[in-house]
């Protein structure tokens, strides 16, 4: 398949409102008709170019940002599971234990044990939700979180 | 001094040894464990102990921002040479591979660029 300079810009943009997207409102649907794509195309273009399917690559960046806020622990599994955007706690515990190996309580409590957060962060009570704290952190932030997991060799 | 080892990160291990051994044609090199991660490196068939290329986790967020930038901007982040490109452009697209660049001459080379499908843009090039 060649992509057209448009259509790759695109797939970026819906790559970008997937992992932006904490509401199931906006359907896989939606963002296909938002870069005017037919559904159909968006998921076998997206799914070629990136290889996972949309709602794949949705699943997987809501688990990612699940994993960071639970490391940095401010958080309850509650308030994470619905900052992320998952809807029911059961299905968000059950989907993470089988992605990421161990409980989202199990992981919170190992990487707190691992992690230090640096405390030069402006006020929490200034952030309405974990997201908005999660984005507002540098990149730095988590570079102890990183240094602590086990990484691959570099 | 010798370079023997690059390295290219990617979203899934799993998927990028798929990816750079079934589709390119590499050859898995090694595979062992490092915590939840793995050491995973590939070579070319055509040069087995020439440069080593590990698929790298790209579990950092700092990077994924990176990988994602670089993405975006249609930088590929590694270049692979070959001996004929059309030949290999039309294999790769008959595999499912996606070109954003089909092949094109750009002063000496010749250039394509596609997704590998873990983040990455990988450009193929033919020199004259």
């Amino acid at each position: 398949m060649l992509l057209t300079n448009s259509t790759f810009r695109s797939l970026c943009r819906a790559r970008q409102l997937l992992s932006e997207s904490t509401e199931d409102s906006l359907t896989i649907k939606t963002i296909a008709r938002e870069i005017a794509i037919s559904h159909f195309h968006f998921i076998r273009q997206f799914q070629a170019v990136f290889g996972v399917t949309p709602h794949q690559f949705r699943i997987q960046s809501r688990l990612e940002q699940a994993s960071l806020l639970l490391a940095m622990g401010e958080c309850s599994v509650s308030e994470v599971c619905m900052a992320v955007g998952f809807s029911s706690l059961g299905s968000f515990s059950d989907l993470f234990t089988r992605r990421i190996g161990e409980s989202p309580r199990s992981y919170q409590r190992r990487a707190r044990s691992m992690v230090q957060v640096p405390g030069n962060y402006p006020p929490l009570q200034l952030f309405p939700g974990c997201l908005s704290l999660m984005g507002s952190l540098p990149a730095s932030a988590f570079r102890n979180f990183q240094e602590a997991r086990p990484t691959a060799l570099r | 001094m010798r370079i023997k080892l690059t390295s290219i990160m990617v979203d899934d291990q799993d998927k990028a040894l798929d990816f750079y051994t079934r589709v390119l044609g590499f050859q898995k090199k090694h595979e062992f464990p490092v915590g939840e991660y793995k050491w995973l490196t590939v070579v070319s068939p055509e040069a087995p102990q020439d440069t080593e290329l590990s698929l790298e986790p790209n579990a950092n967020p700092a990077g994924k921002t990176f990988q994602k930038a670089m993405f975006d901007q249609k930088i590929p982040l590694a270049a692979f040479e070959v001996t004929d490109i059309e030949k290999e452009y039309k294999r790769l697209r008959g595999l499912g591979v996606v070109f954003i660049s089909e092949p094109t001459k750009m002063g000496p080379v010749t250039l394509a660029v596609m997704s590998d499908t873990c983040g990455n843009l990988i450009q193929l090039y033919q020199p004259s």
